[in-house]
């Protein structure tokens, strides 16, 4: 039974590393927006999908700045009870993809065989969107995607959100969305992180990644938080998030069910200066997590406890435009669950992750990025095994680190096309003979192509 | 009888044309406080450079502008990016209310800049700058920067927006004020700098 059950749990981190892995990258560019406001897209966005201080601003408004023709109804006492754009705000977005990895990946069939390097998807990824206004002080950004690499259509980012301005200096808000940082400003937390919002979707990618840097998302969870913005430059929120994964019934067949609710902070100051704006901020989340697949939802959870800082500057002249990004997360893990079932060699473990990214884009049209990115941590020879090649730790670390440079060409405000490399010196802890199964960190390197279109 | 029945009409017409202002004035107001603040604040005092403030500003300047980007005449591209799409669906009644509302309301306190600056900028708004043919501000923009009519008030704006206009009216790329080209053509960058965040302190 003990054996059953460890043999589930890492076959239960398996399937949460793999699902990392070929998480579809988020996408926020809409042009229903732009239809709903009659702003152009660089009002909004420097470059799709990174937003300016007024993107930032429509996002705090909860989306409902509009002037297109209304469905209206008020009460006798002319409270508006409807206001509802005539034609809906949808979207349209569509990727295709080339990807190559330095050296092929391993046949899933036959050993010694290798599968075809250079892959084209297409569609990689393609979403509807509904993103405008639906009520006087609400507004909605959903989206449903059709995921290239598994074939399937389904439920993704959603961000639900009600604001209201009190005074010229306090604005205050609501959001019910399904992913911790989906509902952030800025593009140095997880969900809309620039310059790198967009990795190939087939090679393989880093298998340790903390909670709060998309763990939790991918563990399928719902939240609503409460947020301030003062003095147009102070920002604070607070929040909580449950588990709403899309099965109908928690139970012991879910992997990471959060345990009653995981609360999320995030504070922010941004000064705006001419054509310059920076930020420096913090956020983070606590969630106790039971490890599930095939274990019964009670007993000990891990702890996970994520804090986070960050920074992003930015600069958008008329010719010229200039962002850095930046943040560093730290995570906790009091894994009382998985070592008191003997999967995990420490009681806790520490993961750490730095990114930074620097990008520059001359007339919106032609652009270079260039970043860097580490997760280091507690070396754990159980949470970290060797487990299958490529996607193993032969070295029982969660270790990985490189570059990414990306070459972007935007020929239309909507249009994008970006070719991208990454380059490895670590994966999955180690340099050489990562997975015990002769792959190297540099095989890994990877070539993507990526054209997308929102409409 | 007849007399008695005029004013009751006229009382009526009256009444009603006050109840028509009313509303429009609180419409104005919905929409200004609703829409236009998110970037202009909602009482005029704009959220950055990029945007002007709009406290106190002449209403007639406003209406020739919204009536500007409404016709695409104003086309630099700000106004491209947000406003045309934002004045596409107002009418005339609508512009003139916004223009009143944002005409009432309280003027932002201009900010003082260097003092080399300043001064420069002084000479430059109150002398003009007679070998380069440049007239003086003040001549029509008013001693104190508080604009007449067709000519907007500067106190109290962003510096950063008057410089960006008047690069603006220099490239041709706001094209909707020919008095201003004219004005700007022969001024050296720091010369443009110097008026606005003089013009901008007052």
């Amino acid at each position: 039974m003990q054996r059953g059950k460890l043999r589930s749990l890492i076959a239960g981190f398996a399937v949460a590393a793999a699902a990392l892995l070929l998480a579809p990258g988020s996408a926020q560019a809409v042009p229903s927006f732009a239809r709903q406001t009659g702003f152009a897209c660089e009002a909004c966005h420097t470059v799709f999908p990174e937003l300016t201080p007024y993107g930032r601003r429509f996002k705090l408004n909860g989306y409902t700045v509009d002037i297109l023709p209304q469905v209206s109804g008020i009460t006798p006492s002319k409270e508006q009870t409807l206001m509802l754009n005539q034609l809906p705000p949808l979207s349209f977005m569509f990727q295709t993809s080339y990807t190559s990895t330095k050296k092929a990946l391993p046949d899933t069939a036959l050993p010694d065989a290798f599968a075809k390097n250079g892959q084209v998807l297409f569609p990689q990824q393609a979403s509807l969107f509904y993103a405008g206004r639906i009520a006087p002080n609400l507004g909605a950004f959903v989206q449903m995607t059709y995921d290239g690499t598994s074939g399937s259509f389904g439920w993704d980012n959603t961000d639900i959100r009600y604001a209201r301005l009190a005074n010229e200096n306090f604005l205050w808000g609501l959001s019910l969305n399904n992913n911790p940082t989906v509902q952030d400003l800025w593009n140095t937390t997880s969900a809309w992180q620039s310059p790198f919002d967009q990795r190939s979707a087939t090679a393989p990618g880093p298998g340790a990644g903390t909670m709060i840097d998309g763990g939790l998302a991918d563990a399928g969870v719902a939240g609503v938080s409460a947020y301030g913005y003062l003095y147009n430059s102070v920002y604070v929120e607070l929040g909580a998030y449950r588990s709403a994964p899309a099965a109908a019934q928690i139970d012991s067949t879910s992997t990471n069910v959060v345990k009653g609710a995981a609360p999320y902070w995030r504070l922010a100051y941004e000064h705006q200066w001419g054509r310059h704006s920076l930020e420096v901020g913090a956020y983070g989340v606590e969630a106790k997590l039971y490890p599930g697949g095939d274990v019964p939802l009670s007993g000990p959870t891990n702890k996970y406890s994520d804090w986070a800082l960050d920074s992003q500057y930015q600069y958008i002249g008329d010719e010229n435009l200039v962002s850095v990004t930046a943040t560093y997360i730290h995570e906790k893990q009091t894994l009382d669950a998985t070592y008191g079932a003997g999967a995990s060699s420490n009681p806790s473990d520490t993961l750490k992750t730095l990114r930074i990214g620097a990008s520059y884009y001359y007339d919106r049209k032609y652009g270079g990025a260039l970043g860097y990115f580490s997760t280091t941590g507690s070396s754990d020879d159980l949470l970290y095994a060797q487990g299958d090649p490529v996607t193993g730790f032969a070295n029982s670390k969660p270790d990985s680190k490189g570059w990414t440079a990306e070459l972007d060409w935007v020929p239309y405000e909507n249009t994008k096309i970006a070719l991208q490399y990454t380059m490895y010196d670590k994966f999955n802890g180690g340099d050489t003979n990562y997975d015990g199964a002769g792959r190297n960190a540099k095989d890994n390197n990877t070539l993507y192509l990526l054209g997308w279109i929102n409409f | 009888m007849k007399t008695i029945i005029a004013l009751a009409v006229g009382a009526v017409l009256a009444a009603g044309s006050t109840a028509a202002l009313a509303q429009d004035q609180e419409g104005a107001k919905a929409l200004a406080t609703g829409v236009c603040s998110a970037c202009h604040g909602p009482q005029g005092h704009s959220i950055s450079p990029v945007f002007p403030n709009l406290a106190g500003q002449q209403s007639a300047y406003i209406t020739l502008q919204l009536d500007a980007f409404r016709s695409h005449e104003r086309g630099d591209p700000n106004a491209r990016a947000y406003m045309w799409g934002m004045a596409s669906q107002l009418s005339d009644t609508s512009i003139k209310g916004l223009a009143d509302y944002y005409a009432a309301q309280k003027p932002a306190v201009g900010e003082i800049g260097d003092k080399p600056l300043m001064a420069e900028g002084q000479k430059i708004y109150t002398q003009g700058i007679a070998a380069q043919g440049v007239p003086a501000c003040a001549s029509c923009h008013g001693k104190d920067a508080e604009g007449a009519g067709a000519f907007p008030r500067l106190a109290g704006q962003h510096a950063d927006y008057l410089v960006a206009q008047l690069q603006g009216f220099q490239s041709g790329t706001r094209a909707n004020a020919p008095i201003m080209a004219n004005v700007v053509r022969s001024m050296s960058p720091e010369q443009i700098k110097a008026a606005a965040t003089y013009a901008a302190s007052r």
